[in-house]
C-alpha cells in the first residue's frame, strides 16, 4: 500500500508541474486585482532598488576600480565581504533599525514599500561596487595614463572612465535588477508582506509555498520569470545600441 | 562571445533533459512496482519508462502519468482521527498593545515613545466583538464546507456601543496574527467589511504566534490576534497588553475551534480508538510513526508539545527530541506545507480544524 | 628645461637611473636602447603617469608635458571626439587628420580601429596642443611604412612650429637618425651616451652603444 501512495505523490508532482503552467496562465488572463497589485509593487521595488544601487555603487566602482590610494586593498575586500551578506541579516538588521522601538521609530518606515528599497539598496550596492571596480580597474590604467598624457584633469577622466564602461553598467544593472526581484529575505522581513502594500512576487510565492499550495508557487515564479525576461530582453535591446 | 552562448544553450538543454528525466525516473520506479501490481497498467506505464530517458518524448510520458493522476486527484488520504477532545480545544485571542508598555531595544534599554494606533485597535476588537462581526465570524465557512470553521465562546466578552469611524491619524491598523487564522480565509471575509464600514486600512502580518507576538514586543503591531494561552499570558505578564474600557480583561478571548490530529486512513498506530487524546499521542510514540511537527513556535506547535508523554521530554529544544528523530520531523514551516508533507510521508500531524478542512477542500493544496 | 636626477626600483630593484639633465628647447631626443632597458619608464616618469622614487616631479621649473603611451587607446566615441579631447582647434584637428590620412575616419568609432588607426588617431590627439615637452613613445611601432613617413613628417612640423622639446622612444634607428637632433641611449636602466645624434650614432664613445648600434643597425 504504501507504494501505492507513493506512486500517487510522484504522479501528482508532474499533475502539479502541469497545473502550474495552466494556472500561471488562468491567472494572467484573468487579470486578478491583486497579482496586478503584487505584480506592480515587485516592479516599484526591483525597479527602484536597482536603479538607486547603480546610481550609487557605479561612481564607487569606479572610483574604487581607478583610484591608486593608501587603504584602497581594505575597501575592496570590504566590499566584497559585503557582497556575501546573507538577505536575512540585512533585513533582521533594518527591522530592528526601523522597529516600534528601533532607533529610528519616527520615521515610520517599517512595513512600507520605501523601506523594501532601502534594504535592497544596502544589499545590491555592493554587487555593483564589486562590478564596476572589476572592470574597471582593467581599463583603468590605459585610460589613466592616455587622459593624463592629453592633460585631461580628473573629473574629465573620471566621464572618460564611465563613458568607457557603458556596456558593462548595463550588465551590472540587469544583475542588479534579477538580486533585486528575485530577492525574498530582506523585503519578507522589513515589508511584512502586507496584502495590497508589500507583498511582493517572491513574499507571495513563499506565503503559497508555506500552505502547501506548490502549483500556485510555481505559477507565480512562472509570471516573475517572464516579467524578468521581459526586462532583460529590454535592457539588453538598450545595451546594444550603446555597444 | 559564440564560445559563451553556446555553452548557455548547452546548460539549458541539460537542465530541461534533467528536469523531464527526473519526472521519467519517478515513472521508472512507478513501472516495477506496478508491474508486480496490476498487469494491465503496465502496459502504458513501460511504454512511458522505454521512452523517459529521451527528453523529446517527455510530453507522452506526462500525459501516460496524467492518466493515473485524474483517479488520484482530489483525494486526500490524510483524514481527522481525534476531535473534539477537551484538551484540543484551540482558543482565539484578542489582545490591545499598550503604548506604555515596558518597550526595549535590542540592547535592553527601556524605549519610551513607542507609536501605536490605540483608537485603531480599540475600533477592530470593537467590531471584532460587536454582534457583526461574531456574526460574521462564526458563520465563516459554512457556505463552503457545511460547518463552521470557528466557534463563538459563550462567555465571550460583547460590545454594543459605537465605533468610532478612522480619522487621518488612526487610519491605518496594524494586526499581527498567527498563520492559521490568515490561511483560513477568516480574515479576507472579516476585515473588508470592518474597512468598508469604518474607513480603516488593517495591515496584516501572520508569522507562527512567537513570532506575530514578537512583532508586538518590538513595537510593530496595534494589536495581535492569537491562539497560544501561555504565550498570551506571557505578554500580559511582562506589561504589553492594554485593558480596553469597558472590559475587564487584557486577554479578550471569544472564538474557538478545535485542534484535530490527523493520520492516514490506515491508522497504524489506531489513535481513532485510543480513549484520549493523551493515548493517542502515546500510542504514535510508542508505536514511533512518523509524525510532523510544526516546530516553528506557533500555537499549533505549543499545544502539540503539551501532548506528549512527559516522559519524553520533547520541547521546542531542538536537542530535546534528538533520540526521536527517527519518527518526529520537526518542519519548520507552516501549517500547509506541514499537511502537504504529512499527506507525502503518510504521518500524523496536528492541525487547526480550519486550515485542515480548505486542505482537503482543495484536493490537498491550500488556495 | 631642467628636470632634477631621479631612480625607479620595483621592491629595491632598480630599474632606472636618470642623472640631473638639461633639455634643449627646440630639439628632438630619439631615446634608444634594447628592451627593458627603462626607455618607456623614462618617458612615462616624466609624463607623470608613473612615479619615481622621489615622488616629487622631477622638473626643476613647472612645465606642461603631453605624452602618447606606446599603447595607444581609442576611447569609445568617434575618432574627430578623440582628437578634439587633446585640444579644442577644429581646424587644427582637421589638417592634421588630413596629413596623417584619417579624414575618412573621423566619424567612426574609435574603439573599433585597426592598431595602426588608433596610432595615427593617437598620435594626431596628442599633436592637437602645444606643450613644452611631448613625449612620444614608440609613436610608429603599430604603422605600416607608409603611416609612419607621414607621422615622421607630422612630428619635425609639429616640433618646427611649437619650438619646445620632442622626446621620441623609438626602436628604428633610420628614425632616430631622421628625427633625433640629440639621441639618449639607455643600456640597464643607465642613461649610459647621449649627445648630438651625429655622434652617438656615429661614432659612439662606448662599447656598449657600439655592439647595440651594430646589431639593430645590420
Amino acid at each position: 500500500m504504501p507504494g501505492r501512495v507513493r506512486r500517487c505523490a510522484d504522479v501528482e508532482g508532474n499533475k502539479n508541474m502541469q497545473t502550474a503552467i495552466q494556472k500561471a496562465i488562468a491567472l494572467i488572463l484573468s487579470g486578478d486585482r491583486e497579482l496586478c497589485n503584487i505584480l506592480l509593487v515587485t516592479a516599484k521595488m526591483s525597479l527602484s532598488s536597482s536603479f538607486i544601487a547603480l546610481c550609487i555603487g557605479v561612481p564607487i566602482g569606479i572610483w574604487l576600480g581607478s583610484g591608486r590610494f593608501p587603504g584602497r586593498g581594505i575597501l575592496v575586500v570590504l566590499n566584497r565581504t559585503l557582497m556575501g551578506m546573507p538577505p536575512v541579516v540585512c533585513g533582521l538588521l533594518f527591522y530592528m533599525l526601523f522597529s516600534g522601538v528601533g532607533p529610528f521609530r519616527k520615521l515610520r518606515l517599517l512595513f512600507t514599500v520605501k523601506i523594501m528599497i532601502l534594504a535592497q539598496v544596502c544589499l545590491i550596492t555592493p554587487l555593483v561596487v564589486g562590478n564596476m571596480e572589476t572592470y574597471v580597474s582593467g581599463i583603468a590604467g590605459s585610460v589613466r595614463e592616455t587622459a593624463k598624457g592629453l592633460g585631461l584633469g580628473a573629473a574629465k577622466t573620471f566621464l572618460l572612465l564611465a563613458n568607457e564602461s557603458l556596456y558593462e553598467i548595463f550588465s551590472v544593472y540587469l544583475l542588479a535588477f534579477a538580486r533585486a526581484i528575485a530577492e525574498v529575505g530582506a523585503v519578507s522581513m522589513v515589508g511584512g508582506a502586507i496584502a495590497w502594500k508589500t507583498n511582493v512576487m517572491t513574499t507571495a510565492i513563499m506565503q503559497y509555498t508555506n500552505r502547501g499550495n506548490f502549483s500556485l508557487g510555481i505559477a507565480l515564479g512562472i509570471i516573475l520569470m517572464t516579467v524578468s525576461l521581459m526586462v532583460n530582453v529590454v535592457i539588453t535591446l538598450l545595451q546594444r545600441r550603446f555597444r | 562571445m559564440k564560445k559563451k552562448s553556446l555553452l548557455a544553450l548547452l546548460l539549458t538543454v541539460a537542465m530541461v533533459s534533467g528536469l523531464f528525466t527526473g519526472c521519467g525516473n519517478g515513472g521508472k520506479t512507478e513501472t516495477t512496482a506496478a508491474a508486480t501490481e496490476a498487469a494491465k497498467e503496465t502496459a502504458g506505464e513501460t511504454e512511458a519508462a522505454t521512452a523517459a530517458d529521451d527528453a523529446t518524448t517527455a510530453a507522452a510520458e506526462t500525459s501516460a502519468a496524467e492518466t493515473e493522476g485524474q483517479a488520484a486527484a482530489g483525494s486526500v488520504n490524510t483524514v481527522i482521527l481525534k476531535e473534539a477532545d477537551d484538551k484540543m480545544i484551540n482558543t482565539y485571542t484578542v489582545i490591545a498593545v499598550d503604548p506604555e508598555a515596558p518597550f526595549t531595544d535590542e540592547n535592553g534599554n527601556a524605549v519610551s515613545d513607542v507609536a501605536v494606533n490605540t483608537a485603531g485597535a480599540d475600533a477592530l476588537i470593537q467590531f471584532l466583538l460587536s454582534e457583526e462581526g461574531k456574526t460574521a465570524a462564526a458563520e465563516f465557512g459554512q457556505e463552503e464546507f457545511g460547518d463552521s470553521l470557528f466557534y463563538l465562546l459563550e462567555d465571550a466578552p460583547a460590545y454594543e456601543g459605537e465605533i468610532a469611524e478612522a480619522t487621518e491619524e488612526t487610519k491605518t491598523i496594524r494586526l499581527s496574527t498567527t498563520t492559521s487564522v490568515n490561511d483560513s480565509g477568516l480574515l479576507g471575509e472579516l476585515l473588508p467589511i470592518f474597512e468598508e464600514k469604518y474607513g480603516y486600512t488593517v495591515e496584516v502580518q501572520s508569522a507562527g504566534t512567537g513570532k506575530a507576538i514578537a512583532a508586538a514586543q518590538y513595537g510593530n503591531a496595534d494589536l495581535i490576534l492569537v491562539h497560544a494561552k501561555s504565550s498570551e499570558e506571557e505578554f500580559v505578564e511582562a506589561g504589553f497588553a492594554r485593558t480596553l474600557e469597558g472590559f475587564d480583561s487584557e486577554r479578550l478571548s471569544f472564538m474557538y475551534n478545535y485542534f484535530v490530529l490527523c493520520g492516514p486512513t490506515e491508522d497504524p498506530a489506531g489513535v481513532k480508538d485510543a480513549e484520549s487524546v493523551l493515548d493517542a499521542f502515546k500510542s504514535i510514540a510508542d508505536g514511533k510513526y512518523p509524525f510532523i511537527s510544526r516546530g516553528d513556535g506557533s500555537g499549533t506547535h505549543t499545544k502539540e508539545l503539551s501532548l506528549w508523554p512527559e516522559d519524553l521530554g520533547i520541547t521546542k529544544e531542538a536537542d530535546s527530541f534528538v533520540d526521536y528523530t527517527d519518527w518526529y520531523t520537526s518542519a519548520n514551516a507552516g501549517m500547509g506545507a506541514c499537511l502537504v508533507m504529512a499527506e507525502e510521508t503518510q504521518a500524523y500531524i496536528l492541525t487547526d480544524k480550519a486550515t485542515f478542512l480548505t486542505f482537503v477542500a482543495n484536493g490537498g493544496v491550500m488556495e | 628645461m631642467e628636470v632634477r636626477a631621479f631612480s625607479k626600483s620595483y621592491d629595491k630593484n632598480p630599474v632606472l637611473q636618470f642623472p640631473a639633465f638639461s633639455f634643449e628647447k627646440g630639439s628632438v631626443y630619439a631615446v634608444i636602447g634594447a628592451n627593458g632597458s627603462g626607455k618607456s619608464t623614462f618617458a612615462r616618469i616624466l609624463a607623470g603617469v608613473l612615479p619615481g622614487d622621489q615622488k616629487s616631479s622631477p622638473f626643476v621649473s613647472a612645465c606642461k608635458v603631453g605624452y602618447m603611451p606606446q599603447k595607444s587607446y581609442g576611447f569609445r566615441m568617434s575618432v574627430e571626439k578623440n582628437i578634439l579631447l587633446g585640444g579644442k582647434d577644429r581646424q587644427r584637428a582637421q589638417a592634421l587628420m588630413e596629413k596623417l590620412d584619417i579624414t575618412h575616419l573621423a566619424s567612426r568609432r574609435a574603439d573599433q580601429l585597426s592598431g595602426g588607426e588608433t596610432a595615427r588617431m593617437a598620435l594626431v590627439r596628442t599633436l592637437m596642443r602645444g606643450y613644452d615637452l611631448v613625449l612620444l613613445d614608440e609613436p610608429t611601432a603599430a604603422m605600416d611604412i607608409a603611416s609612419a613617413a607621414l607621422a615622421e613628417d607630422c612630428i619635425l612640423d609639429y616640433q618646427r612650429e611649437t619650438g619646445g622639446v620632442t622626446l621620441i622612444v623609438t626602436h628604428s634607428l633610420k628614425q632616430a637618425r631622421r628625427l633625433g637632433d640629440q639621441v639618449l641611449f639607455f643600456h640597464q636602466g643607465n642613461l649610459l651616451e647621449w649627445g648630438p645624434s651625429a655622434q652617438v650614432l656615429e661614432q659612439p664613445e662606448q662599447e656598449e652603444t657600439r655592439r647595440f648600434l651594430e646589431f639593430y643597425g645590420a
